[in-house]
């Protein structure tokens, strides 16, 4: 058995790809540091990370395959599933086998496993389009703290930059400890660390405002928070205002 | 009066106007602007009733001058009242869209005075937001009934979507709840509306810098269960406001009872399993090219309760089925039951590239528990009964959470099985009829 392993960066794992195919070897697993756990069966092979050569597969993927195959890639590489890296490899050899035809082999459990992950991330991604929640802070910083399950913080960004162009705004992953912060000019994700917020004055009366509004709206004919939670799933609660 | 209480008021009162898409627009940002459309639309919170909340849906006012019997801002219920001003629109709307709790607005209201003046403070408000405020978010706006042409067509600059509500599916309904309001008062400004998106359709064709009017179309509103219309008049009615007057979407509303007028039903909870239905029956009519003719006549002029209208479909029309996976064109696939517009596209792109097996069918997302009744695989039926109508439904229903099943344990100890009324057992016995 024969792991490669990579530093978690999608370079990294570019890179992987890379190597696997001009050493002629086929690596059992493509796994990120962070993820692996020592095996005493496989060999190991930790790939150094080099944009040329990510770059290299970069291209190949877009010119190859497909653009749509590329967006596949990188969404299932943002759900950080520890078999992402392995998913991924198994698709492209399909892909630079097939040519942009492979999206369409819907039956091959390669092809369906990456739309599956895929379609669950672009969910989640715009499920939070909807969810994030911006407070304003003193200062006239507009603060979002979320914690979604993939890493889609840099997927959001793009739609709320071009939505809230005038704002000072922070879209903060608070699990991964990472977030999105924007001058109205542009977007940088970076580390973030969060001490202590002070709301504005007007924040917590547009809150309740927001509340009162949530409450009123519904139908108590048609009560049914079973439907509720499937639409919303509870996991994302904690930081919606209205239900907090 | 606190903003406070004017929001929890005016919109308990909007509460029972179903649309709250926010799809369908392209609007984008301006320089210095705020917001922008999300073609898909995005909805933003679910409430308690488990329907989204995407757009800030309020009434200017809920002071009305009608009186119709089947709403709840009539002008005889005793309710509180208020009215907004412009100015507190626009202020929520901004503050709640800066904060990303709403994807634009759905401004509606009451009659407040007369028709005009009600669609000019509405026209006032969203003229505000677009030009003072730069809003470029989402606006869905009323029409108001009898308000004066110029007034609806100025506001179409301004919205993304107009609506206006039929409410009561025929004429004869209205006359008898909403004694004020005339069909044709509804008609008309629908087809203005109708007639200015197309016409500026063509114009963009040609210009592509004509300015937009009600770029993501008109809508409008049914209530479901407040008269004695059956489901095919509806459904006809339907058929006609999509084809005429082009509409987007039109919303079905299970009336809520919430008065105790004489010329209402008497119910205690909304119709919600015949609204289902009808929108069931709608997506069918939208994207699987069937029309109301087919799905109900005469003799079933309302849906079946046990079953979808599309396998209902399919169970009256046997003879068309099944069909091979492998060879059907695409409209054929999406008349199966079990396979939507999602899985047929599916079926058509996968069998480009190999033929589909019956297990393929499952990874591709077909519902196989309805589908495998009407489909072969490879030229093999999967269903394991006689393609007949009445062996197919008992199948699916038997598949179903509410069936309970016609029969029981017999016992040595009973000579009948109770599940056959008394005098039924009598007759049985004496075999008088």
């Amino acid at each position: 058995m024969l792991d490669y392993i990579y530093d978690g960066s999608f370079d990294g794992l570019l890179t992987a790809v890379y190597e696997a195919y001009y050493r002629k070897e086929t690596p059992e697993r493509i796994m990120s540091e962070q993820c692996y756990q020592e095996n005493l069966l496989s060999t190991k092979l930790y790939v150094e990370t080099d944009t040329v050569k990510a770059n290299k597969v970069y291209q190949a993927i877009k010119n190859k395959i497909s653009y749509g195959a590329l967006k596949n890639v990188f969404y299932v590489f943002l759900s950080e599933l520890p078999e992402a890296g392995t998913i991924i490899y198994h698709y492209l050899k399909l892909g630079w086998k097939i040519g942009n035809q492979v999206d369409k082999h819907l039956t091959d459990d390669r092809v369906l496993t990456v739309h599956d992950i895929s379609r669950k991330v672009g969910r989640e991604r715009h499920l939070m389009l909807g969810f994030i929640r911006f407070r304003q802070l003193e200062g006239n910083i507009y603060y979002a703290p979320m914690e979604p399950q993939y890493n889609i913080v840099g997927l959001v960004a793009g739609h709320f930059a071009s939505r809230l162009a005038d704002q000072n705004w922070i879209i903060h992953d608070v699990r991964r400890g990472i977030g999105a912060v924007y001058n109205r000019k542009e977007w940088i994700i970076t580390n973030i660390d969060v001490k202590e917020l002070k709301f504005s004055e007007e924040e917590r009366n547009y809150q309740q405002l927001w509340k009162e509004y949530f409450n009123n709206i519904a139908i108590k004919h048609r009560f049914n928070p079973v439907l509720q939670k499937s639409n919303m799933p509870t996991k994302y609660w904690k930081h919606l205002v209205e239900l907090t | 009066m606190q903003l406070l209480d004017k929001l929890r008021i005016l919109a308990a009162a909007a509460k029972y106007d179903v649309s709250c898409s926010s799809s369908g627009s392209t609007r984008k940002n301006t320089p210095g602007g705020l917001g922008n459309a999300s073609y898909s639309g995005i909805c933003h919170s679910w409430t308690s009733d488990g329907r989204c909340i995407s757009l800030l849906k309020i009434l200017f006012t809920n002071y009305c001058v009608y009186d119709c019997a089947y709403c709840v801002n009539r002008v005889s219920n005793d309710l509180p009242r208020a009215l907004f001003t412009p100015e507190e629109v626009v202020a929520l709307t901004i503050n709640f869209y800066r904060r990303n709790y709403i994807e634009g607005l759905f401004l509606s209201s009451a009659v407040y005075k007369n028709p005009s003046y009600t669609m000019e403070l509405l026209l006032k408000t969203v003229k505000k937001l677009r030009e003072e405020e730069n809003f470029n978010g989402y606006i869905h706006l009323k029409a108001i009934p009898g308000a004066d042409f110029s007034l609806i067509e100025e506001a179409g600059k301004y919205a993304d979507r107009m609506s206006v509500n039929v409410e009561l599916p025929s004429s004869e309904g209205l006359k008898l709840l909403a004694p004020q309001k005339k069909h044709e008062a509804i008609i008309k400004p629908m087809s203005l509306l109708s007639s200015k998106i197309t016409e500026r359709k063509e114009e963009k064709k040609k210009y592509k810098q004509a300015p937009k009017f009600v770029p993501a179309g008109q809508s409008t509103q049914l209530i479901v269960g407040a008269t004695p219309d059956s489901d095919l008049q509806i459904m006809k009615l339907t058929e006609n406001l999509y084809g005429q007057f082009k509409l987007k979407r039109i919303y079905y509303s299970a009336y809520v009872p919430v008065s105790n007028h004489p010329h209402l039903p008497n119910i205690s909870a909304p119709p919600l399993l015949r609204e289902h239905r009808l929108y069931q029956a709608d997506w069918l009519l939208r994207f699987y090219g069937f029309s109301a003719g087919e799905l109900l006549d005469a003799d079933n002029p309302n849906f079946a309760t046990d079953l979808d209208p599309k396998t209902d479909w399919a169970l009256r029309n046997l003879h068309l089925f099944p069909v091979e996976i492998n060879r059907a064109d695409y409209e054929m696939l999406l008349r199966v039951p079990g396979i939507g517009i999602k899985s047929a596209k599916r079926i058509v792109a996968a069998r480009q590239v190999g033929p589909l097996n019956y297990s393929d069918l499952k990874k591709i997302g077909v519902v196989l528990k309805r589908a495998k009744y009407f489909i072969t695989c490879r030229g093999r039926y999967y269903g394991a009964t006689v393609v007949e109508p009445e062996h197919i439904r008992n199948k699916l229903l038997a598949g179903s959470k509410s069936y309970q099943p016609q029969y029981q344990q017999l016992s040595l100890f009973s000579l009948y099985p109770d599940i056959f009324a008394a005098d039924e057992q009598l007759s049985r016995i004496t075999g008088e009829l």
